[in-house]
């Protein structure tokens, strides 16, 4: 499938902005928008591509309006809908939220500072590492934690897919087009994955799901040749041969930037109040990087539009 | 048809609107479809994004027709872009398959970044350390065009290049080029070459990128 994605191209920065967002995904975008429309300035920081997460999943079917999209098509469309409304998307990524005169400075990793009088922070989570000898050894040598992006190297092969959370099931169809096979293993009895996903993996007979089975172990030579897993109904292990692991088993928040600002749960989730600000006034958490229940596009969201409202309302009133 | 939808070839007539100067585009190409699966592809891809814009142009160089072509402009394999400035130097810019999906924002921004005498936009600190290179550095960025964090490891790569004129920076589709990717391992993108020898996986920030480029002059 041929797409062209246009980004974030354009490059200025200004000196000055009402508004500093840090992440580009649904939260950010959202919070844009609002900000905007709340006759506010708006910069968003992206590091990598605006649409965040998005990027990495291969079908959105629970956003409303949008009985299925593909991730990266609603990231470009929310991006340009921040765009038409005036904000300005940059690429860059930031470093370190210093507090002055009743304003923030965002010191940006290229060495540039812009000037706020409030920040939302949108820098959502990233994989979560399985933590089990050979991860890293084999990390870039066939164990991937990004389907989208390095499936096409196991065309034809038999990947091992870890976790049986949504991602996991998503990323296994998406896997199921390219190889042989997919086998998921899951630690819990049942998958956590929603029915939706969980009837069109059990509905793929390219993949094979194997639940109460932990992986121990990945082993190989130059590259990823077996992973050792564990019955644990019987605690036997076996080996399993494959070519690739694809490990999905949660996120951990890029929350760093926080760090004095804000209060962190035990999972290190910033606290927010109900209108997503932080402990530090004018600071605000939004998206997958905030303490909450449930992480979705549309609750991120849904958090970048109140953070955005609440700040139009309450520092520039 | 055309390969930019409708929207998008409007968001791209906007995005070129913002080019300061004209910037010419070398895509070296060859008619042997086995050499070159995706040269028409390209083809079409550049004439598509001229219609955008007055100030893009395209110099095609067929390999089949000028043998000594690659070897006089340093380029590798075909298909390549070089993307020269206004005052016709070569700033070892390089793109080796087709600049599609994600790739394709890197692209326009590097047209954008060349338009406007194609200065990196780096910390000062980095351009101090790069100005002092004195040696040849090629580094190559595999990616594949569904990849999100791949555009800012080549964006940063092409950057670092435009630093110092020792340095070449290639963006290089790891699915067109499946043996070069093969020989360097790539399992996991982005995946960067320093030359032919040093290696990392992910999309570095441009401190630690910078870093791993030295360290690969001292091996």
């Amino acid at each position: 499938m041929v797409f062209f994605d246009v980004g974030s191209a354009k490059s200025e920065l200004e000196d000055y902005y009402d508004v500093v967002i840090i992440g580009g995904g649904p939260a950010g975008l959202t919070a844009a928008i609002y900000a905007k429309q709340s006759g506010l300035s708006a910069l968003v920081l992206e590091k990598d591509l605006e649409g965040g997460y998005m990027n990495l999943t291969e079908l959105v079917e629970n956003y409303p309006g949008f009985t299925s999209i593909r991730g990266e098509e609603l990231g470009a469309k929310m991006a340009e809908h921040a765009t038409h409304f005036g904000a300005n998307l940059y690429t860059d990524s930031a470093e370190k939220i210093e507090l002055s005169d009743g304003e923030k400075i965002v010191h940006l990793e290229s060495g540039k500072k812009v000037r706020t009088k409030v920040v939302i922070v949108a820098t959502g989570s990233k994989p979560r590492q399985l933590g089990v000898p050979g991860e890293e050894e084999f990390r870039a040598r066939g164990v991937s934690y990004c389907a989208t992006c390095d499936g096409h190297f196991f065309k034809d092969g038999h990947v091992v897919v870890v976790g049986g959370g949504n991602s996991a099931f998503d990323e296994s169809l998406f896997l199921a087009k390219i190889v042989k096979k997919v086998t998921i293993v899951h630690i819990l009895e049942k998958p956590t994955a929603d029915a939706r996903l969980r009837e069109k993996v059990k509905a793929n007979d390219k993949i094979e799901y194997k639940p109460l089975t932990e992986l121990v172990r990945i082993e190989g030579d130059e590259k990823v040749r077996r992973v050792i897993l564990k019955d644990l109904k019987t605690n036997e292990e076996y080996s399993m041969d494959v070519d690739g692991v694809f490990i999905f088993v949660g996120m951990v928040p890029n929350s760093q930037i926080l760090e004095g600002l804000a209060d962190f749960d035990q999972w290190g989730y910033v606290i927010t109040d109900e209108n997503m600000e932080t402990r530090t006034p004018g600071i605000f958490a939004v998206g997958d990087v905030r303490s909450k229940n449930l992480r979705q596009i549309i609750t991120a969201a849904s958090d970048g539009a109140i953070a955005a409202y609440t700040a139009a309302h309450k520092y520039f009133e | 048809m055309a390969l930019l939808g409708k929207d998008v070839a409007k968001q791209v007539k906007e995005i070129l609107s913002e080019m300061e100067d004209e910037v010419k585009i070398l895509f070296f190409s060859s008619d042997d479809e086995s050499v070159c699966e995706y040269c028409s592809t390209i083809d079409q891809l550049l004439s598509e994004l001229t219609e955008l814009s007055d100030k893009l142009h395209v110099e095609k160089i067929n390999v089949d027709e000028d043998p000594d072509a690659m070897e006089r402009y340093d380029v590798e394999m075909v298909p390549a872009l070089v993307l020269i400035p206004k005052d016709g130097k070569d700033r070892g810019v390089r793109f080796y398959g087709v600049p599609a999906g994600h790739e394709f924002s890197t692209f326009l921004q590097d047209i954008l970044i060349f338009s406007k005498q194609a200065k990196p936009q780096l910390s000062e600190e980095s351009v101090e350390k790069l100005s002092k290179i004195d040696k040849p550095v090629d580094i190559k960025v595999f990616v594949t065009t569904t990849c999100p964090y791949c555009p800012r490891a080549v964006l940063t790569a092409h950057q670092i290049a435009l630093v110092n004129d020792n340095i070449k920076a290639s963006m290089v589709e790891a699915n067109e080029f499946m043996d070069l990717s093969a020989r360097f391992g790539v399992s996991s993108v982005p995946h960067t070459v320093i030359n032919e020898k040093h290696m990392f996986v992910g999309a570095y920030p441009e401190k630690e990128f910078v870093n791993e480029v030295l360290k690969a002059l001292e091996v």
